[in-house]
């Protein structure tokens, strides 16, 4: 009975298999070997009339051969496709050292985003952000808070102010929103109040007409102290750092009594002042119309200052010249 | 205000203390410490000198030779300064020694002379600043002292910052008061010890104002103007008082010392009653600095007879200065009104230390011991005669009793305090008060203006306590992470921008009239009334002039960027709509985008930008929007459009008029628009008609229409939109093309079926009921030979 020589067969497709130069010779070569027209193919067509005992036989030899092929087929290819791309790869070789695309994106303007931080930092224990008018009357910027009528902030070389008589003016602390805030609703009140405020200032390094501030107020039932003292720690980590430390010193505001300041522990032992704090005068209480025992405290914080401490800013012009090279840094 | 440690020790021991202890209890009890410094001498190696003979030097007209006996030797020393004789006891740089700043003296030939060192000035030693001459001694002192043991210039200085509420802690005695009780050590009032021997000869009194509570004086003679001891010459130069001479220096010693400020006139130039009145409107008086100042009705003058010589409280007259040759002195030592003094010294530029002390009210009972301490201070150096204190009083300020119930002091703090710690602190603050049950009534001492109520007296506990000693806690509000819709609306809206690579920017609110007008001619702007910058005196009604400045300035910088935007307030002088007491105010986003810009880096793609993509960027940042056209200033003829959202203005936008464009120089067509960041709401913004996927293929056709050029291609799009309303849908338009009255767009419609395939015949027919459709209800031609 007439054989095919599976081993000489065998032998051919692994020389045909070295010549491979591209990954589609793989289909050629299934094609070739285990396809309709093989050579397997047409001998598996002579089986029907052989014998049995010769059709399982030799159906058996034809059936390990195919299997012997098409593994082996499949491993080529597999090795022979992973050399491929590896080579391909290595040939492919920039040089990533150039900034092809260095001005890729935009941000948000550095001011914006220390505002939002601090925002975040407030809402997440259950501060909502509040708002108020930046062209104010006096009355909201200094009587309501307890600002005596001789005080200098009022002097027109310190404020700016909309008309002659002085009854309009543009806001120089947040702390307005607190009156405003206040006038419309009842405590509890637990609000953070950013925005921008203005002074009689020339632009200079250390100096902006413009700045922003960040205002917060809480009235609650049994607020004290030692509530303020916490909730500005709390702030001055999640800013800063948890190994910052920070103390309170003794200050004056006219709108809260007691007032501190707080500063923080910076490099080189130095500390930094960076807002001013304390319990709600009563007077501020009277002037919104609140019972004269509410309780409360507040606080302002200068963004500008946060953001010249964190990024070592020198010059508070550069926030507000809007010049690519400052505003891409952030 | 500057604190030289044994100044401060002659009220309160602390020798002892270390410097870094007194540090932290000044700032504990709230004097901000802007600066501190170790004193040392800035010399080294000088001697005390007397001059034993002085005599021309042979090749030099203007210095002399003297032979100086330095006590271990006499040296011959060349000097150019002329204010002393035989005999003067000087300080002496012998060779090898050092003065200020480190500058080496050494033996020098000057014009064949050998000098032997240097006789010093008080300045050339670095202790104030002296350009008289050289530092004349004490006669007593020996030839070979070391200088330093008879001047001290070891010291500590604070430099200290004072709350505009105490004003009482403007001298050391104030400063002294405070540290006792934080140190629990007593104060050492210094007591004083008088001997009047001559009469008055003038007259003075408060006058009939409320402004002046008290005027006190006295008469001095056989005074002898001369330079002031060391000491306080050494104790003013460092708190950066000028030195003068010892009736300037020892009126300014007292007001650093106990903060009552004192004035001197010359006793010879006054001839009647010296009181106190408001100027009269127009009135004049020649100040000290030679300035002759025009007074109005608020400013208190004193005056001699009606005469006006001073301007109270705020700086003394020229005519009644005292001068070296005077002999016969008044002593003014009075106590004026806060807020008069304040507005004088305002409005006339005019602020002194004696001013600033009265701004900010002095001790109203302290005229009388000011007055002892000059008298104190100037006999000890000085033989004179003077006369009783006069002290006209009126004793109009009073000091009320306040009550402080004691549980409010928990309430406020969090925290009990000990009556041992209230007595304590009460007793060293010299607070007159007692605890009686649960009350602590109280009386602010003469000094305090921050005494006056119940919670004045809480926080003075609070500051004594030590805010550092309190324990922390976190209060929370009830709404966590609820930033408000304000706030929530301009985060969302700003990701969307800057994920479009809109860069944010943050300008000044005040701009010229122009960038007003050239975008809201039709407005009332709110003006400042004293702008610091007078061509810049508006506050803003738009956001698209300084966008627009800004993206010029970036350009010229060399900044390539094209597209930019701000979210801040803009102004109309009409009502605010929510505050009916200010003007009009809104927070706008004002963006700005142009075509591509030319850049060098050819890797990058054509942005190209035009008004469709303006479009695009709108229906992103706000949902389901209606546009019209819309005319306005500043923009282009057809490129301009309101932003409707729920039938309600909500922004607009458009492209700059090619005018404008040409007028700032713009190479490219710029597009600008504004949100008006209030009227949206955040629930809408993000509201989102989920629509479900169909799960059959799609069929795909391209069809092409003649239309007329006015034609609105939306209408073709929602039209399909409403025949295929029961599929899912994707139609476009994908070509426009128009040659002078011709115009064809090109409509790309995908759609689908949430029921089944469509068969080609089906497809044939949805194909055929659109083209019927469209033709029959907008009059338009389907072209031949396009569909797909």
């Amino acid at each position: 009975m007439p054989e095919v020589n599976t081993e000489k067969i065998f032998a051919s497709f692994l020389l045909s298999v070295e010549q491979v130069t591209s990954i589609d010779e793989f289909n050629d070569l299934e094609k070739e070997y285990l396809g309709k027209n093989s050579l397997i193919s047409e001998e598996r067509k002579k089986l029907s009339s052989m014998s049995e005992i010769s059709r399982k036989k030799y159906g058996k030899v034809l059936q390990e051969l195919s299997t012997q092929i098409s593994e082996r087929l499949n491993q080529e290819r597999l090795s022979f496709q992973s050399k491929f791309f590896k080579e391909k790869e290595l040939k492919d070789n920039k040089d990533i050292t150039i900034n092809w695309y260095k001005d890729l994106g935009s941000r948000e303007h550095v001011l914006t985003s220390v505002m939002n931080e601090v925002v975040d930092i407030f809402s997440a224990i259950g501060y909502t952000v509040a708002t108020g008018p930046e062209a104010e009357t006096s009355w909201h910027n200094f009587d309501a808070l307890n600002t005596p009528d001789w005080h200098p902030a009022r002097y027109e070389s310190d404020t700016l102010y909309l008309d002659e008589n002085l009854e309009q003016l543009l806001r120089t602390q947040t702390s307005t929103v607190q009156v405003r805030h206040m006038q419309n609703n009842k405590p509890p009140v637990y609000i953070v109040a950013p925005g921008r405020v203005y002074r009689s200032d020339q632009l200079d390094a250390t100096h902006s007409p413009v700045f922003h501030q960040i205002e917060g107020l809480a009235v609650d039932e049994n607020l004290t102290f030692s509530d303020l003292k916490g909730t500005l720690e709390y702030f001055v980590q999640e800013f800063f750092g948890k190994e910052i430390k920070t103390k309170f010193i003794p200050h004056f505001f006219p709108f809260t009594e007691p007032s501190a300041e707080v500063l923080v522990s910076w490099k080189d032992g130095e500390w930094l002042e960076i807002l001013g704090c304390g319990m709600v005068d009563p007077n501020v209480f009277q002037h919104v119309g609140y019972d004269k025992n509410s309780q409360g405290f507040a606080f302002g914080v200068g963004v500008e200052r946060l953001a010249m401490i964190r990024y070592k800013i020198d010059h508070i012009k550069n926030f507000y010249e809007n010049d690519l090279r400052f505003l891409r840094q952030f | 205000m500057k604190v030289l440690k044994s100044w401060l020790n002659d009220w309160i021991d602390i020798s002892e203390i270390s410097n870094e202890d007194i540090s932290e209890g000044l700032e504990s009890l709230g004097f901000e410490i802007e600066e501190q410094s170790d004193l040392k001498p800035n010399y080294s190696n000088i001697v005390v000198g007397k001059v034993l003979e002085i005599y021309p030097h042979p090749n030099a007209d203007k210095v002399r030779v003297t032979k100086t006996d330095v006590g271990s030797k006499t040296y011959e020393i060349v000097c150019g300064a002329w204010n002393f004789d035989v005999g003067a006891v000087v300080s002496v740089a012998l060779p090898n020694s050092e003065i200020k700043d480190g500058f080496k003296i050494d033996k020098r030939d000057i014009r064949g002379v050998e000098s032997n060192g240097m006789i010093c000035s008080a300045s050339e030693l670095d202790l104030w600043d002296d350009h008289e001459g050289i530092l004349i001694l004490d006669d007593n002192i020996l030839p070979g002292t070391d200088f330093s043991s008879i001047y001290t210039s070891s010291d500590y200085l604070w430099n200290i910052g004072i709350t505009p509420n105490r004003g009482d802690c403007m001298s050391y005695l104030g400063i002294a008061r405070e540290l006792s009780n934080y140190f629990d050590k007593k104060i050492n009032i210094k007591k004083s010890k008088l001997n009047p021997s001559i009469t008055n000869i003038l007259n003075t009194n408060s006058g009939k104002i409320k402004e002046c509570d008290s005027y006190g004086s006295v008469e001095i003679e056989n005074f002898t103007v001369t330079d002031s001891s060391f000491l306080i010459r050494y104790r003013l130069s460092n708190v950066g008082t000028r030195i003068i001479n010892n009736v300037v220096d020892i009126t300014n010693y007292i007001l650093y010392d106990v903060g009552q400020p004192l004035h001197a006139f010359d006793r010879d130039k006054l001839f009647n009653t010296v009181s106190v009145r408001k100027a009269k409107n127009n009135e004049t008086v020649t100040t000290l600095d030679s300035q002759k100042r025009k007074l109005t009705n608020d400013d208190l003058v004193i005056t001699d007879g009606d005469k006006p010589i001073a301007l109270a409280g705020v700086m003394g007259g020229l005519e009644t200065e005292v001068t070296d040759s005077t002999v016969n002195l008044l002593i003014e030592s009075a106590y004026f009104d806060k807020v008069s003094i304040m507005k004088t010294s305002r409005k006339l530029g005019l602020i002194s230390d004696a001013s600033i002390r009265f701004e900010r009210g002095i001790d109203f009972n302290i005229q009388k011991y000011g007055l002892e301490q000059f008298l104190m201070t100037l006999k000890d150096s000085q033989d004179i005669k003077y006369s009783e204190l006069s002290i006209d009083t009126k004793n109009n300020i009073k000091n009320e009793k306040v009550n402080l119930k004691k549980d409010e002091i928990k309430k406020l703090l969090g925290i009990e305090l000990k009556d041992s710690f209230i007595k304590k602190t009460l007793k060293n603050l010299m607070i007159d008060g007692e605890i009686k049950n649960d009350n602590i009534e109280f009386t602010a001492p003469s000094w305090r203006y921050d005494l006056d109520r119940p919670v004045d007296l809480i926080e003075e506990f609070a500051k004594h306590h030590g805010f550092n000693n309190f324990s922390s806690n976190l209060p929370q509000g009830l709404y966590k992470n609820e930033k408000g819709n304000f706030w929530k609306v301009k985060e969302y809206l700003s990701k969307i921008l800057i994920s479009n690579n809109f860069q944010e920017i943050q300008t000044l609110s005040f701009v010229n009239k122009e960038m007003n007008t050239v975008f809201n001619p039709e407005k009332k702007y709110v003006t400042v009334f004293n702008a610091i910058d007078k061509s810049n005196n508006y506050l803003r009604s738009n956001l698209m002039s300084s966008l627009l400045d800004t993206y010029i300035f970036n350009l010229k910088q060399n900044n390539i960027l094209n597209s930019y935007f701000e979210i801040n307030t803009v102004f109309n002088s009409s009502v605010d709509n929510t505050f009916n007491d200010v003007p009009n105010q809104n927070v706008v986003l004002g963006f700005i985008t142009s075509a591509n810009l030319t850049t060098q880096d050819i890797r990058k793609s054509n942005q190209n930008i035009d008004i469709y993509y303006v479009k695009s960027l709108i229906n992103q940042l706000i949902n389901d929007t209606q546009l019209e056209p819309i005319i306005k200033p500043g923009f282009h003829q057809n490129y301009s459009f309101s932003i409707f959202k729920n039938n309600e203005i909500v922004g607009h936008f458009g492209q700059l008029s090619t005018e404008l464009q040409n007028n700032f120089e713009i190479e490219n067509e710029v597009f600008l628009g504004e949100i008006y960041v209030n009227k949206l709401n955040l629930n809408e913004l993000k509201l989102i008609n989920y629509k479900r996927l169909s799960q059959y293929p799609f069929i795909k056709f391209d069809l092409s229409f003649s239309v007329p050029v006015e034609f609105s291609a939306h209408l073709i799009v929602d039209e399909i939109n409403k025949l295929l309303s029961k599929n899912e849908n994707e139609i476009e338009i994908f070509d426009d093309f128009q040659h002078e009255n011709s115009r064809n767009l090109g409509i790309r419609i995908v759609t689908r079926s949430y029921e089944k395939t469509y068969d080609d015949n089906e497809t044939r027919q949805i194909l055929m009921k659109i083209s019927n459709s469209l033709e029959a209800k907008f009059k338009i031609t389907l072209n031949s030979g396009n569909n797909d």
